[in-house]
Protein backbone atom coordinates (compact mmCIF):
# COMPACT_ATOMS: atom_id res chain seq x y z
CA UNK A 1 0.00 0.00 0.00
CA UNK A 2 1.10 3.19 -1.17
CA UNK A 3 0.14 6.81 -0.60
CA UNK A 4 1.10 10.07 -0.63
CA UNK A 5 1.15 11.49 2.56
CA UNK A 6 -0.56 15.03 3.29
CA UNK A 7 0.74 16.44 6.22
CA UNK A 8 -0.89 20.09 6.75
CA UNK A 9 0.58 22.07 8.94
CA UNK A 10 -0.49 22.22 12.41
CA UNK A 11 1.16 18.55 13.45
CA UNK A 12 4.36 19.03 11.14
CA UNK A 13 5.51 22.57 12.83
CA UNK A 14 3.47 22.62 15.88
CA UNK A 15 2.41 19.22 17.24
CA UNK A 16 5.18 17.12 15.85
CA UNK A 17 5.24 14.30 18.29
CA UNK A 18 2.29 13.29 16.55
CA UNK A 19 3.64 13.11 13.48
CA UNK A 20 6.21 10.59 14.76
CA UNK A 21 3.56 8.36 16.51
CA UNK A 22 1.64 8.40 12.95
CA UNK A 23 5.17 7.54 11.31
CA UNK A 24 5.61 4.94 13.82
CA UNK A 25 2.11 3.14 13.32
CA UNK A 26 2.39 3.63 9.32
CA UNK A 27 5.59 1.88 9.46
CA UNK A 28 4.50 -1.13 11.60
CA UNK A 29 1.73 -1.56 9.31
CA UNK A 30 3.51 -1.69 6.31
CA UNK A 31 2.23 1.61 4.84
CA UNK A 32 4.46 3.13 2.40
CA UNK A 33 4.29 7.07 3.16
CA UNK A 34 5.17 9.25 -0.07
CA UNK A 35 6.40 12.78 0.89
CA UNK A 36 4.55 15.26 -1.17
CA UNK A 37 6.95 18.01 -2.94
CA UNK A 38 6.43 21.48 -2.72
CA UNK A 39 2.84 21.54 -1.20
CA UNK A 40 0.90 24.25 0.45
CA UNK A 41 -1.38 24.07 3.46
CA UNK A 42 -4.67 22.30 2.41
CA UNK A 43 -5.86 25.04 2.96
CA UNK A 44 -7.45 25.56 6.26
CA UNK A 45 -11.55 25.08 5.58
CA UNK A 46 -12.58 27.86 8.19
CA UNK A 47 -10.82 31.19 7.34
CA UNK A 48 -9.25 30.48 3.81
CA UNK A 49 -12.83 29.60 2.33
CA UNK A 50 -14.58 32.44 4.30
CA UNK A 51 -11.91 35.16 2.72
CA UNK A 52 -12.89 33.70 -0.89
CA UNK A 53 -14.22 30.09 -2.29
CA UNK A 54 -11.72 30.34 -5.58
CA UNK A 55 -9.21 30.68 -3.66
CA UNK A 56 -9.63 27.77 -1.35
CA UNK A 57 -10.30 25.43 -4.00
CA UNK A 58 -7.51 26.55 -6.23
CA UNK A 59 -4.50 25.44 -3.64
CA UNK A 60 -6.51 22.61 -2.45
CA UNK A 61 -6.77 21.48 -6.45
CA UNK A 62 -3.17 22.34 -6.47
CA UNK A 63 -2.60 19.92 -3.91
CA UNK A 64 -4.90 17.05 -5.38
CA UNK A 65 -2.88 17.69 -8.38
CA UNK A 66 0.31 17.05 -7.07
CA UNK A 67 -0.57 13.81 -5.97
CA UNK A 68 -2.25 13.35 -9.12
CA UNK A 69 1.07 13.65 -10.79
CA UNK A 70 2.73 11.29 -8.46
CA UNK A 71 -0.22 8.74 -9.42
CA UNK A 72 -1.44 8.04 -5.64
CA UNK A 73 -4.07 8.54 -3.39
CA UNK A 74 -3.60 10.84 -0.33
CA UNK A 75 -3.38 10.16 2.83
CA UNK A 76 -3.96 12.90 5.47
CA UNK A 77 -3.49 13.29 9.38
CA UNK A 78 -5.75 16.21 10.59
CA UNK A 79 -9.74 16.40 9.76
CA UNK A 80 -9.38 19.74 8.58
CA UNK A 81 -6.88 18.87 5.57
CA UNK A 82 -8.93 15.88 5.42
CA UNK A 83 -12.01 18.24 4.68
CA UNK A 84 -10.69 20.56 2.82
CA UNK A 85 -9.04 17.99 0.10
CA UNK A 86 -11.88 16.00 0.47
CA UNK A 87 -14.60 18.32 -0.18
CA UNK A 88 -12.72 19.84 -3.29
CA UNK A 89 -12.03 16.88 -4.84
CA UNK A 90 -15.73 15.88 -4.37
CA UNK A 91 -17.19 19.58 -5.94
CA UNK A 92 -14.70 19.19 -8.48
CA UNK A 93 -15.93 16.01 -9.67
CA UNK A 94 -19.55 17.10 -9.34
CA UNK A 95 -19.31 20.52 -11.41
CA UNK A 96 -17.36 19.74 -14.18
CA UNK A 97 -17.39 23.78 -15.10
CA UNK A 98 -15.74 24.95 -11.91
CA UNK A 99 -12.94 22.18 -12.50
CA UNK A 100 -12.29 24.08 -15.84
CA UNK A 101 -12.07 27.33 -14.03
CA UNK A 102 -10.14 26.32 -12.21
CA UNK A 103 -8.10 24.40 -13.77
CA UNK A 104 -7.49 27.64 -16.21
CA UNK A 105 -5.74 29.05 -13.12
CA UNK A 106 -3.60 25.77 -12.53
CA UNK A 107 -2.38 25.83 -15.98
CA UNK A 108 -0.53 29.10 -15.65
CA UNK A 109 1.66 27.03 -12.99
CA UNK A 110 1.87 23.84 -14.98
CA UNK A 111 -1.23 22.06 -13.37
CA UNK A 112 -4.03 20.32 -14.85
CA UNK A 113 -6.15 18.24 -12.50
CA UNK A 114 -8.20 15.64 -13.68
CA UNK A 115 -10.31 14.49 -10.68
CA UNK A 116 -8.29 10.68 -9.93
CA UNK A 117 -6.95 11.62 -6.50
CA UNK A 118 -8.94 10.01 -3.98
CA UNK A 119 -8.43 11.77 -0.09
CA UNK A 120 -8.47 9.41 2.87
CA UNK A 121 -7.94 9.75 6.51
CA UNK A 122 -6.29 7.24 8.40
CA UNK A 123 -9.15 6.30 10.37
CA UNK A 124 -10.79 5.66 7.20
CA UNK A 125 -8.22 3.07 5.91
CA UNK A 126 -7.63 1.48 9.08
CA UNK A 127 -11.00 0.86 10.26
CA UNK A 128 -11.30 -1.26 6.78
CA UNK A 129 -11.65 -5.21 7.78
CA UNK A 130 -8.81 -6.08 6.53
CA UNK A 131 -6.69 -3.47 7.86
CA UNK A 132 -8.70 -4.21 11.36
CA UNK A 133 -7.42 -7.83 10.88
CA UNK A 134 -3.34 -6.53 10.28
CA UNK A 135 -4.21 -4.04 13.98
CA UNK A 136 -5.58 -7.48 15.72
CA UNK A 137 -2.59 -9.27 14.21
CA UNK A 138 -0.11 -6.97 15.39
CA UNK A 139 -1.45 -6.00 18.46
CA UNK A 140 1.52 -6.40 20.62
CA UNK A 141 0.43 -4.68 24.37
CA UNK A 142 -3.17 -4.83 24.10
CA UNK A 143 -5.24 -1.90 25.73
CA UNK A 144 -7.38 -4.26 27.95
CA UNK A 145 -7.38 -2.29 30.75
CA UNK A 146 -8.58 0.96 29.32
CA UNK A 147 -11.53 2.90 29.61
CA UNK A 148 -11.45 5.31 26.55
CA UNK A 149 -13.81 8.08 25.59
CA UNK A 150 -13.77 9.44 21.60
CA UNK A 151 -13.94 12.56 20.05
CA UNK A 152 -15.09 12.71 16.33
CA UNK A 153 -14.75 15.96 16.14
CA UNK A 154 -17.09 17.64 13.20
CA UNK A 155 -15.03 17.68 9.91
CA UNK A 156 -14.40 13.67 9.57
CA UNK A 157 -17.85 12.74 9.19
CA UNK A 158 -19.77 15.91 7.53
CA UNK A 159 -21.16 17.08 5.83
CA UNK A 160 -21.99 13.47 5.12
CA UNK A 161 -22.91 14.05 1.32
CA UNK A 162 -19.43 14.77 1.09
CA UNK A 163 -17.49 12.95 3.47
CA UNK A 164 -19.49 9.31 2.74
CA UNK A 165 -17.24 7.19 4.97
CA UNK A 166 -19.11 6.90 8.32
CA UNK A 167 -22.55 7.64 9.94
CA UNK A 168 -23.03 11.60 10.43
CA UNK A 169 -24.66 11.76 13.69
CA UNK A 170 -23.13 8.07 14.86
CA UNK A 171 -19.87 7.72 13.96
CA UNK A 172 -18.51 4.52 15.15
CA UNK A 173 -15.05 4.09 13.15
CA UNK A 174 -12.79 5.27 15.75
CA UNK A 175 -14.67 2.93 18.91
CA UNK A 176 -13.97 -0.27 16.43
CA UNK A 177 -10.22 0.56 16.18
CA UNK A 178 -9.85 1.19 19.40
CA UNK A 179 -11.58 -1.89 20.82
CA UNK A 180 -10.08 -4.20 17.96
CA UNK A 181 -6.76 -2.81 20.24
CA UNK A 182 -8.22 -4.47 23.12
CA UNK A 183 -9.62 -0.95 24.56
CA UNK A 184 -13.19 -0.52 26.20
CA UNK A 185 -14.86 2.65 24.54
CA UNK A 186 -17.80 4.64 26.30
CA UNK A 187 -21.16 6.11 25.19
CA UNK A 188 -21.81 9.58 27.11
CA UNK A 189 -24.16 12.10 26.12
CA UNK A 190 -21.55 14.86 24.59
CA UNK A 191 -19.75 12.41 22.44
CA UNK A 192 -20.69 14.23 18.95
CA UNK A 193 -20.32 17.83 20.43
CA UNK A 194 -17.80 20.43 18.80
CA UNK A 195 -15.19 20.71 20.16
CA UNK A 196 -15.34 24.56 19.19
CA UNK A 197 -11.81 25.44 17.86
CA UNK A 198 -13.31 26.95 14.77
CA UNK A 199 -16.00 29.78 16.35
CA UNK A 200 -12.97 32.28 16.29
CA UNK A 201 -14.96 34.96 17.27
CA UNK A 202 -15.75 34.02 20.82
CA UNK A 203 -13.33 32.54 23.09
CA UNK A 204 -16.62 31.41 25.95
CA UNK A 205 -17.86 28.98 22.92
CA UNK A 206 -15.07 26.88 23.11
CA UNK A 207 -14.84 27.27 26.68
CA UNK A 208 -18.57 26.16 27.56
CA UNK A 209 -17.94 23.31 24.72
CA UNK A 210 -15.51 21.95 26.57
CA UNK A 211 -16.24 22.52 30.00
CA UNK A 212 -19.42 20.33 28.89
CA UNK A 213 -17.74 17.68 27.72
CA UNK A 214 -14.74 17.47 30.59
CA UNK A 215 -17.14 17.75 33.12
CA UNK A 216 -19.75 15.04 32.03
CA UNK A 217 -16.76 12.44 31.30
CA UNK A 218 -15.30 13.24 35.02
CA UNK A 219 -18.31 12.42 36.38
CA UNK A 220 -18.94 9.43 34.61
CA UNK A 221 -19.26 6.14 37.35
CA UNK A 222 -16.53 4.83 35.56
CA UNK A 223 -13.07 6.47 35.63
CA UNK A 224 -11.74 7.77 31.62
CA UNK A 225 -8.35 7.26 31.02
CA UNK A 226 -8.22 9.13 28.28
CA UNK A 227 -10.36 11.21 25.34
CA UNK A 228 -9.11 9.89 22.07
CA UNK A 229 -9.38 12.52 19.02
CA UNK A 230 -8.08 12.86 15.68
CA UNK A 231 -8.09 16.24 14.28
CA UNK A 232 -5.30 18.47 15.79
CA UNK A 233 -7.04 21.27 16.45
CA UNK A 234 -9.68 19.33 18.86
CA UNK A 235 -6.87 17.78 20.37
CA UNK A 236 -4.94 20.80 21.33
CA UNK A 237 -8.53 22.64 22.01
CA UNK A 238 -9.49 20.14 24.59
CA UNK A 239 -5.91 19.92 26.33
CA UNK A 240 -5.69 23.84 26.44
CA UNK A 241 -8.59 24.58 27.41
CA UNK A 242 -9.24 21.24 30.08
CA UNK A 243 -6.92 23.34 32.41
CA UNK A 244 -8.13 26.68 31.60
CA UNK A 245 -11.36 25.64 32.80
CA UNK A 246 -10.61 23.98 35.65
CA UNK A 247 -8.40 26.64 36.94
CA UNK A 248 -11.36 28.82 36.37
CA UNK A 249 -14.60 26.82 37.80
CA UNK A 250 -12.26 25.12 40.22
CA UNK A 251 -13.88 22.09 38.76
CA UNK A 252 -11.00 18.78 38.94
CA UNK A 253 -10.72 18.33 35.35
CA UNK A 254 -7.78 15.57 34.57
CA UNK A 255 -8.82 13.75 31.65
CA UNK A 256 -5.32 13.59 29.29
CA UNK A 257 -6.34 14.19 25.68
CA UNK A 258 -4.51 11.61 23.32
CA UNK A 259 -4.28 12.19 19.07
CA UNK A 260 -5.70 8.03 18.01
CA UNK A 261 -2.34 7.36 16.82
CA UNK A 262 -0.39 7.92 19.89
CA UNK A 263 -3.00 5.39 21.57
CA UNK A 264 -2.64 2.86 18.53
CA UNK A 265 1.47 3.44 18.37
CA UNK A 266 1.22 2.36 22.32
CA UNK A 267 -0.62 -0.90 21.60
CA UNK A 268 1.27 -1.69 18.28
CA UNK A 269 4.27 -1.92 20.73
CA UNK A 270 6.11 1.64 20.64
CA UNK A 271 8.16 2.32 23.76
CA UNK A 272 6.51 4.94 25.81
CA UNK A 273 9.17 6.89 26.14
CA UNK A 274 9.31 7.43 22.19
CA UNK A 275 6.30 9.09 22.82
CA UNK A 276 6.19 12.60 24.36
CA UNK A 277 2.93 11.96 26.43
CA UNK A 278 4.13 14.20 28.72
CA UNK A 279 4.13 16.98 25.73
CA UNK A 280 0.58 18.67 26.74
CA UNK A 281 -1.20 20.60 29.43
CA UNK A 282 -3.05 17.94 31.29
CA UNK A 283 0.09 15.35 31.76
CA UNK A 284 -1.25 11.77 31.43
CA UNK A 285 0.62 10.23 34.83
CA UNK A 286 -1.98 7.90 36.01
CA UNK A 287 -2.13 6.66 32.25
CA UNK A 288 1.11 5.96 31.83
CA UNK A 289 0.91 4.27 35.39
CA UNK A 290 -1.54 2.30 34.00
CA UNK A 291 -0.22 1.00 30.71
CA UNK A 292 3.36 0.39 32.45
CA UNK A 293 2.28 -2.08 35.52
CA UNK B 1 -30.42 38.59 20.54
CA UNK B 2 -32.84 39.38 17.14
CA UNK B 3 -33.46 42.90 16.77
CA UNK B 4 -36.65 44.28 15.42
CA UNK B 5 -35.89 45.75 11.75
CA UNK B 6 -38.60 47.62 9.93
CA UNK B 7 -37.59 48.76 6.43
CA UNK B 8 -40.18 49.47 3.87
CA UNK B 9 -40.83 47.21 0.76
CA UNK B 10 -38.85 49.63 -1.64
CA UNK B 11 -35.68 49.54 0.39
CA UNK B 12 -35.27 45.56 0.04
CA UNK B 13 -32.47 44.07 -1.96
CA UNK B 14 -34.36 41.89 -3.99
CA UNK B 15 -32.03 40.02 -6.23
CA UNK B 16 -29.96 39.14 -3.22
CA UNK B 17 -31.24 35.54 -2.90
CA UNK B 18 -30.40 34.98 -6.77
CA UNK B 19 -27.23 36.45 -5.88
CA UNK B 20 -25.65 34.18 -3.67
CA UNK B 21 -28.08 30.77 -5.58
CA UNK B 22 -26.64 31.47 -8.26
CA UNK B 23 -23.44 29.16 -6.84
CA UNK B 24 -23.99 26.15 -7.88
CA UNK B 25 -23.16 24.72 -4.07
CA UNK B 26 -25.80 27.32 -2.91
CA UNK B 27 -28.90 27.27 -5.39
CA UNK B 28 -30.43 25.22 -2.20
CA UNK B 29 -31.13 28.37 -0.50
CA UNK B 30 -34.18 28.93 -2.17
CA UNK B 31 -36.05 25.68 -1.13
CA UNK B 32 -35.95 26.49 2.73
CA UNK B 33 -39.33 26.14 4.71
CA UNK B 34 -37.99 27.94 7.64
CA UNK B 35 -38.65 24.87 9.82
CA UNK B 36 -35.78 25.95 12.39
CA UNK B 37 -33.88 22.56 12.16
CA UNK B 38 -30.99 24.13 11.53
CA UNK B 39 -30.95 26.59 14.04
CA UNK B 40 -32.51 24.00 16.75
CA UNK B 41 -29.08 21.83 16.62
CA UNK B 42 -27.01 24.58 15.78
CA UNK B 43 -23.34 24.47 18.24
CA UNK B 44 -23.40 28.36 18.71
CA UNK B 45 -27.28 29.15 18.52
CA UNK B 46 -27.00 30.97 22.03
CA UNK B 47 -24.35 33.07 20.88
CA UNK B 48 -25.62 34.65 17.65
CA UNK B 49 -27.79 37.69 16.90
CA UNK B 50 -29.48 35.54 13.82
CA UNK B 51 -30.14 32.35 13.68
CA UNK B 52 -29.24 29.98 11.25
CA UNK B 53 -32.96 30.11 9.91
CA UNK B 54 -33.34 33.82 10.75
CA UNK B 55 -30.14 34.66 8.01
CA UNK B 56 -31.68 32.38 5.77
CA UNK B 57 -35.15 34.02 6.05
CA UNK B 58 -33.01 37.27 5.80
CA UNK B 59 -31.37 36.72 2.43
CA UNK B 60 -34.55 35.40 0.72
CA UNK B 61 -36.14 39.09 1.99
CA UNK B 62 -33.49 40.87 0.81
CA UNK B 63 -31.79 41.86 3.71
CA UNK B 64 -28.48 42.16 2.55
CA UNK B 65 -26.95 44.93 4.59
CA UNK B 66 -28.44 43.47 7.42
CA UNK B 67 -27.02 40.02 7.26
CA UNK B 68 -23.69 41.16 5.79
CA UNK B 69 -23.37 43.03 9.00
CA UNK B 70 -24.22 40.24 11.20
CA UNK B 71 -21.79 38.93 13.73
CA UNK B 72 -24.04 35.73 12.76
CA UNK B 73 -21.91 34.63 9.53
CA UNK B 74 -18.75 34.75 11.45
CA UNK B 75 -19.68 32.87 14.53
CA UNK B 76 -20.11 29.57 13.21
CA UNK B 77 -17.78 26.87 14.34
CA UNK B 78 -18.27 24.99 11.35
CA UNK B 79 -19.72 21.77 12.58
CA UNK B 80 -22.26 21.22 9.43
CA UNK B 81 -25.51 19.79 11.61
CA UNK B 82 -27.37 22.59 9.90
CA UNK B 83 -26.20 20.77 6.49
CA UNK B 84 -26.28 17.70 7.41
CA UNK B 85 -30.50 17.64 8.97
CA UNK B 86 -31.79 19.79 6.60
CA UNK B 87 -34.83 18.13 5.76
CA UNK B 88 -34.62 20.13 2.13
CA UNK B 89 -31.09 19.98 1.73
CA UNK B 90 -30.28 23.29 2.20
CA UNK B 91 -26.54 23.81 2.55
CA UNK B 92 -26.25 26.61 4.92
CA UNK B 93 -22.76 25.96 5.94
CA UNK B 94 -21.81 26.46 2.63
CA UNK B 95 -23.75 29.48 2.18
CA UNK B 96 -22.57 30.72 4.98
CA UNK B 97 -18.94 30.73 3.20
CA UNK B 98 -20.59 32.59 0.23
CA UNK B 99 -22.15 35.39 2.56
CA UNK B 100 -19.11 35.50 4.54
CA UNK B 101 -17.04 36.14 0.95
CA UNK B 102 -19.43 38.92 -0.34
CA UNK B 103 -18.89 40.60 3.36
CA UNK B 104 -15.08 40.54 2.47
CA UNK B 105 -15.89 42.32 -1.00
CA UNK B 106 -17.38 44.84 1.55
CA UNK B 107 -14.61 45.24 3.37
CA UNK B 108 -16.08 43.52 6.83
CA UNK B 109 -13.82 40.72 7.68
CA UNK B 110 -12.77 40.18 11.53
CA UNK B 111 -9.15 40.14 12.72
CA UNK B 112 -9.80 36.75 13.49
CA UNK B 113 -9.86 35.55 9.97
CA UNK B 114 -8.02 38.08 8.10
CA UNK B 115 -5.01 37.23 8.46
CA UNK B 116 -4.85 33.60 7.49
CA UNK B 117 -3.62 34.55 4.04
CA UNK B 118 -1.14 36.59 4.72
CA UNK B 119 0.25 33.86 6.52
CA UNK B 120 -0.25 31.59 3.73
CA UNK B 121 0.98 34.32 1.11
CA UNK B 122 4.02 34.80 3.26
CA UNK B 123 4.99 31.18 4.59
CA UNK B 124 3.09 28.25 2.31
CA UNK B 125 1.18 27.26 5.67
CA UNK B 126 -1.10 28.31 7.91
CA UNK B 127 1.78 28.48 10.89
CA UNK B 128 4.77 30.75 10.07
CA UNK B 129 7.65 29.00 8.73
CA UNK B 130 10.76 31.70 8.49
CA UNK B 131 14.05 33.00 10.57
CA UNK B 132 14.17 31.91 14.14
CA UNK B 133 10.42 29.84 14.27
CA UNK B 134 11.66 27.77 11.43
CA UNK B 135 14.90 27.26 12.80
CA UNK B 136 13.40 25.95 16.18
CA UNK B 137 10.74 23.74 14.29
CA UNK B 138 13.55 22.01 12.29
CA UNK B 139 15.35 21.20 15.58
CA UNK B 140 12.20 19.81 17.09
CA UNK B 141 11.53 17.79 14.55
CA UNK B 142 15.13 16.88 13.99
CA UNK B 143 14.58 15.57 17.64
CA UNK B 144 11.93 13.29 17.07
CA UNK B 145 13.73 11.74 14.26
CA UNK B 146 11.25 13.30 11.12
CA UNK B 147 11.89 14.06 7.85
CA UNK B 148 13.34 17.61 7.06
CA UNK B 149 10.20 19.64 5.93
CA UNK B 150 10.08 19.81 2.26
CA UNK B 151 9.33 24.15 2.09
CA UNK B 152 6.33 25.21 0.26
CA UNK B 153 6.40 26.81 -3.53
CA UNK B 154 5.94 30.07 -2.37
CA UNK B 155 5.55 31.35 -5.77
CA UNK B 156 3.07 28.86 -7.30
CA UNK B 157 1.12 30.00 -4.00
CA UNK B 158 1.66 33.38 -4.45
CA UNK B 159 0.27 33.18 -8.24
CA UNK B 160 -3.05 31.26 -7.37
CA UNK B 161 -3.93 33.83 -4.40
CA UNK B 162 -3.28 36.44 -6.76
CA UNK B 163 -5.53 34.81 -9.85
CA UNK B 164 -8.03 34.42 -6.90
CA UNK B 165 -8.26 38.21 -6.03
CA UNK B 166 -6.38 37.44 -2.58
CA UNK B 167 -3.70 39.13 -3.72
CA UNK B 168 -4.36 42.85 -2.53
CA UNK B 169 -5.26 42.05 1.15
CA UNK B 170 -2.12 39.42 1.45
CA UNK B 171 0.19 42.07 0.32
CA UNK B 172 -2.16 45.17 2.01
CA UNK B 173 -2.02 43.50 5.29
CA UNK B 174 1.85 42.58 4.95
CA UNK B 175 2.70 46.79 4.19
CA UNK B 176 0.84 47.36 7.33
CA UNK B 177 2.84 45.25 9.50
Amino acid sequence: MEYALFLGCTIPLKMPHLEKAFRDVAAILNVNLKEMEGVSCCPEPVSLQSLNIDTWMALGARNLAIAEKMGLDILTICSGCYETLKTVSVLLEEDKEYLEKINGILKKIGYNYTGKTKVYHFVELFSQPDWLAKLKELTVKPLDDLNLAVHYGCHLVRPSKIMQFDHPEKPEKIDIILETLGAKTIEFANKLECCGFCARLQEEIGDKLVEDKMTELCELEEEVDALIAVCPACTTQYDRKEKLVARKTGKELDIPVLYLAEIMAIALGVELEDLNLKQRSVKPDKLIKKLTT
Amino acid sequence: MTQMIKKSANDLYRNFRYEISEKVGAKSLLKCIQCGVCSSGCTVTEYVDMQPHRVVASCLLGLKEEVLASQAIWTCSLCHRCTERCPKNVDYSFILALLRNMAVKEGKIPKEYSGTVVTIYNNGFVVPYTGGLKDNIDRRRKRLGLPDLIPPDLAEIRLIIEETGLGDLAKEQEDDK
